[in-house]
């Protein structure tokens, strides 16, 4: 077979898990228009009805009709969620109560307009995680959504309708989606609907409404679509060729790679390869390259941003650092794999520098390249804080600017007072050291600037001729040149040395760190005092307080924050650490969950588990969380997970070793003592059968008679001791309850040889999974029991059928029945009914009990209306249906019979 | 013949000591494992009746260093009467089991099945009661009449009648029959088992230990004594 067609292992697998995880969370309907007004409100009403109508529980949890008739008029049969009333600013605003509708768990909710954004207050920023969250919880919601608003066709929208649309939707979403719907319209029709007044326009977008509901921007929207929608059919097709093993024409193992960096630029690329990524259906990275110097408050933003966005959109962030960008992105390219790797265009292109582009193209080999030209992404959207910290970034060059003017003005002043003695070349020397020790403090601007004026200023006041730029003899202009260039050189060269050093400096630290907080964390062994070493540090390192949440034994978190914290996080902020710790995402400020709250929540995530939250809480001023500060974080949590996982497990062993030890102990302490009472009552009893006949002799009778009574007690003495010290283990396997019935019949032997004993087995029954020895003993004691208080040659009728999964056994005898209001008691130790005959132990019943409830099912006894008492065996387990084999087992034996208890 | 009784409890060596004699079995016994290891090496009994507690090491080491270099028979004799503990000693290569306290006719009787198994010839019929198997041929009679059955049927009543008497482990069933994909399943089993019962009637008996095993029974022994 020709490995190449088949089809790839891990996709499969991918495929498969896609779908796991889709049977576990609620399925996604999207109804997808080109935009406003062409029925897509409509469209989900009728599908509602239809699902209504077909018998599920739909629930409409916000649907905007804008006041349309024919709308409203498909709501009516449809029960509406209450919306939530949130206050904010003084005013009351109505939203969609996301707990609301997870509570009332209807089998569709209805949610309109997935691109909305939730008011302020609500739990999400937007409306499109609401939704997410319901899948989760595993509600299946249908959803409208317009295709301007997908994150990945936001340049194309902009480029053909001249809007840039700021509510988007990520387009991971909508490869959740179970189905995707399109509702189309001709533009004409679009048009005459829309001089009819029948589309809502906003009450903001009226103004543009004339630019945007253009015909030729409405028919790019029209296709824009559908072209969408094909591709997600294309999708689909390709996942069920697959399925079906038919060998595919596309490369499956292509794998993207868009390098970004600091710069505005980069939102248009990964959008670019997002949409590529879909159209291949293939995974992508984004990478990061960290260079040496570091990044301005707005670089950062522009980062923050762009790996943001590259997150929402699924793609993979990859972090590395390297001098070299080049070739540090084609190391992690060929590392990953990549088929691809997509780079920006350079705006211009420049003679003697190669462009990052032209370095990549020339060292990629084998890899593809693209070169897209980027789009100017939006601008910064918080405006006035940019802006007041560039300001004290440039006062603060201002400042370097006038150090170095004030260090030239002096030397010069020195210099000046020994130009006489020492000749005009001492001075150039005297600069050249001043600009290396400066290098050392300041930034590149100021030195170049430094050394540009000094080279000036020695050519102004110490070359002759003085007081003039002129220069007379040729060695001077010779001596002036080398003075500038050795100058600029050294300036520069020291101040890249330094700002490595700082970089060097700083990752020393974190990684110091890092280390300390693993350190004071897993060797004190205190935990609680290591943790709070670790908090102190991490408090120190970040900047800010830390509070901590460490879950119970009992897998829920606690309300109050662990002792080791350094911020003791208010009462409300632990909804916001809950809400992290379920849905095991980073949630609070600087994120777009519950972003109002003081504190960022981490999740302490290891592999397996949750282990609590992280609160982060920065001073008020701080208005972002910047990329090196987070990613410190999220190596600290994943560090205090793994330490406090290893506390959890060690917990864990221990216990488990403690529980070990006693159920060692116990175990030896019953062998020991079956041991000592079973040796002389064997003993006593292999006399007895020595001495012949017993019947001849009456007092060998009685002894006889008293052994096998103290026998009896003994066992179930030392049953009940197993039961209840839960040494009893059941081992299960497949039984067959004839089989069962049987040999509990047979066990009872001589007790029931005065009875007639009627079995009735239902025709088809199955094998149980279920500990058989065990099951059969408990029916035995039933049945022993039974023998025993019914009066002698009455009927014993011992049934057993099966429905939904359970097993019913009952025994019904014609005695005296259970003395009545205490039927309940019978199954009390020792418990023996007043008149009873003797010769019983009183543990038989609570011995079967003890056994049912060990293999997970339950027994009653009540009276029988006609007489006598009636016990059943409720078992519930697996079953085996054997088909026709079983089925004529049992029918042979399904008769009811007499049984001839085998001696 | 010879029997090695090894036990702690001197008044249970005292009985059984009087039992096989009068049985017509030369009785030694030992109260230690260490010292039972050595006995069996030095007088090559026909029969061992062991305990599982002993004071030096546990009777089931004792019958796994037994096992190494002897097939005598072995019937354990023991207090601990829960199944995993009965399969244990079964699969260790026991051949039977009986919990104390017990009784001497029933003792007798085991010991008279495990013996005659034990030098049982080479001879191509099995008989078992009433039950005759052709083992060249394939063939199965029942009192005299051709029993008709399937090739699983067949070995399945092939390994307990080899073992007639005697508690077959569900494993071993399993493996004998099935192989090694047969471990675990014990359903086969069930349905197996339900078969035969169906068509050997009520001539041979078909019994069923729960958790451990079956045995095939004649209900009308006519070689115990």
């Amino acid at each position: 077979m020709n490995d190449d067609l088949r089809p790839d292992p891990d996709v499969l697998l991918a495929q498969v898990k896609r779908e796991e995880q889709q049977e576990k969370s609620g399925r996604l309907y999207i109804i997808l228009g080109m935009c406003p007004g062409v029925g897509k409100t409509y469209a989900m009403l009728l599908l509602a009805r239809q699902r209504q109508h077909d018998g599920l529980r739909v629930l409409a949890g916000i649907v905007e009709t804008h006041g349309r008739e024919d709308t409203a008029a498909l709501l009516d049969d449809l029960t509406i969620l209450p919306r939530k009333q949130i206050e904010h600013g003084g005013h009351t605003l109505e939203e969609f109560d996301l707990d609301g509708a997870i509570q009332s768990r209807p089998d569709l909710l209805l949610v309109d307009e997935l691109a909305h954004s939730n008011v302020p207050g609500s739990r999400h920023l937007k409306r499109y995680q609401d939704v997410l969250e319901l899948l989760d919880s595993g509600i299946d919601v249908c959803t409208t959504l317009n295709v301007q608003h997908i994150e990945s066709q936001v340049d194309v929208v902009r480029q053909v309708t001249g809007v840039t649309v700021r509510e988007t939707v990520p387009d991971s979403i909508l490869d959740r989606a179970h189905e995707i719907q399109l509702v189309d319209l001709s533009v004409e029709k679009l048009l005459l609907r829309l001089s009819e007044g029948k589309v809502y326009l906003g009450e903001r977008a009226e103004a543009a409404a004339d630019g945007f509901f253009r015909e030729s921007n409405l028919t790019a929207l029209r296709e824009l679509a559908l072209r969408f929608t094909a591709e997600c059919v294309d999708r689909d097709l390709e996942d069920i060729r697959r399925a079906r093993r038919i060998a595919s024409p596309w490369k499956t193992n292509a794998r993207l790679l868009v390098g970004i960096g600091p710069t505005p630029y980069s939102e248009s690329l990964i959008r670019w390869t997002r949409r590529a990524s879909g159209r291949h259906g293939c995974p992508w990275l984004a990478v990061w390259v960290e260079g040496i110097s570091p990044l301005t408050d707005q670089e950062q933003e522009f980062l923050a941003r762009g790996l943001g966005l590259a997150r929402r959109l699924g793609g993979e962030v990859v972090h590395a650092s390297g001098e070299d960008v080049a070739n540090t992105l084609l190391g992690v390219a060929r590392e990953r794999n990549v088929s691809q790797i997509i780079v920006g265009k350079p705006s211009r292109r420049s003679r003697w520098r190669p462009s990052l582009a032209d370095r990549i193209i020339a060292g990629s080999g084998e890899i593809d390249v693209s070169v897209v030209r980027p789009q100017l992404g939006r601008p910064p959207v918080k405006p006035g804080t940019p802006r007041r910290r560039s300001a004290t970034v440039a006062n603060h060059r201002l400042r370097e600017y006038g150090w170095v003017l004030a260090i030239l003005g002096g030397l010069t002043a020195l210099c000046w007072q020994v130009a006489s003695v020492v000749g005009y070349t001492v001075p150039a020397l005297v600069y050249l050291f001043a600009i290396l020790l400066a290098a050392l403090c300041f930034t590149r601007g100021p030195m170049l600037m430094m050394a540009a004026v000094s080279g000036l200023v020695w050519d102004y006041f110490f070359i002759p001729p003085r007081f003039t730029l002129e220069i007379k003899a040729p060695e001077d202009i010779i001596l002036l040149a080398m003075f500038f260039a050795v100058a600029l050189c050294m300036g520069n060269l020291t101040t890249r040395l330094r700002t490595r050093g700082v970089a060097e400096r700083r990752r020393q630290m974190e990684t110091d760190a890092l280390l300390r907080v693993t350190q004071s964390a897993a060797l004190i062994p205190e935990i609680n005092q290591g943790l709070a070493e670790a908090l102190k540090i991490i408090d120190g390192v970040i900047g800010g307080e830390i509070a901590l949440f460490v879950r119970s034994m009992d897998h829920t978190l606690p309300v109050t924050t662990h002792p080791a914290s350094t911020w003791h996080a208010p009462e409300r902020e632990s909804g916001v650490a809950a809400w992290s710790y379920s849905n095991k995402q980073v949630a609070g400020r600087f994120t777009d969950t519950l972003p109002q709250s003081t504190g960022t929540w981490f999740p302490l995530q290891t592999a397996t588990s949750v282990m609590g939250v992280l609160g982060l809480r920065l001073s008020l001023e701080s208005d972002v969380l910047d990329f090196s500060r987070h990613q410190a974080m999220e190596a600290f949590v994943l560090q205090l997970a793994l330490v406090l996982e290893k506390e959890h497990f060690m917990h864990a062993v221990n216990q488990a070793e403690v529980m070990d030890k006693s159920d060692r102990l116990r175990k030896t302490l019953l062998d020991s003592v079956s041991h000592e009472l079973k040796t002389p009552l064997a003993v006593i009893r292999a006399s007895i059968e020595g001495m012949g006949n017993a019947t001849a002799n009456p007092y060998v009778a009685e002894i006889d008679t008293a052994t096998k009574r103290l026998q009896r007690l003994v066992d179930s003495l030392l049953q009940m001791t197993r039961l209840e010290s839960q040494v009893v283990e059941p081992h299960l396997e497949w039984c067959d309850v004839s089989e069962l019935v049987d040999g509990a019949v047979a066990a009872v032997g001589d007790a029931l040889k005065n009875h007639s004993v009627s079995i009735n087995l239902s025709q088809d029954l199955p094998l149980i999974k279920t500990d058989q020895a065990l099951l059969q003993q408990a029916l035995t004691n039933v049945l022993h029991n039974a023998a025993v208080y019914a009066p002698e040659h009455s009927l014993i009728e011992l049934m057993a059928s099966h429905a939904d999964q359970t097993l019913h056994l009952s025994v019904r005898d014609h005695g005296p029945g259970l003395p009545v209001g205490e039927e309940d008691r019978v199954f009390g130790k020792f418990y023996r009914v007043p008149g009873a005959p003797a010769g019983g132990t009183g543990l038989g019943l609570s011995i079967a009990r003890g056994i049912i409830q060990a293999l997970g099912g339950e027994i009653t006894g009540w009276n029988h209306p006609q007489g006598g008492a009636v016990f059943e065996i409720l078992l519930h387990g697996d079953f085996l249906i054997h088909g026709a084999e079983i089925a004529c087992v049992s029918g042979q034996i399904g008769k009811s019979r007499v049984a001839t208890p085998t001696p | 013949m010879t029997a090695l009784i090894i036990d702690d409890e001197i008044q249970i060596r005292r009985l059984l000591r009087l039992a096989l004699e009068s049985r017509g079995y030369v009785v030694r016994d030992v109260d230690n494992g260490r010292l039972g290891l050595q006995e069996a090496a030095f007088c090559r009994p026909d029969v061992v009746l062991l305990d599982l507690g002993l004071p030096d090491m546990d009777g089931l080491d004792v019958l796994k260093s037994l096992r190494e270099w002897s097939t005598v028979p072995v019937l354990i004799l023991s207090v601990r009467d829960q199944e995993h503990v009965k399969v244990s000693a079964l699969e260790n290569g026991a051949d039977d089991y009986v919990t104390k306290p017990f009784s001497t006719a029933e003792l007798l009787a085991r010991l008279v099945v495990i013996q005659r198994r034990h030098h049982g010839n080479e001879s191509p019929e099995l008989v078992v009661g009433p039950l005759t198997m052709h083992l060249d041929r394939h063939e199965v009679f029942l009192g005299g009449e051709p029993l008709k059955m399937t090739p699983t049927e067949y070995a399945f009543l092939h390994a307990l009648a080899r073992h007639a008497g005697k508690i077959v482990t569900q494993r071993q069933l399993l493996r004998e029959v099935w192989g090694q994909q047969g471990d675990g399943q014990t359903h086969y089993l069930r349905v197996y088992a339900n078969h035969l019962r169906k068509k050997l009637g009520d001539r041979l008996i078909l019994s069923n230990e729960p958790g451990i095993g079956y045995r095939l029974l004649d209900p009308l022994p006519t070689d115990i004594p």
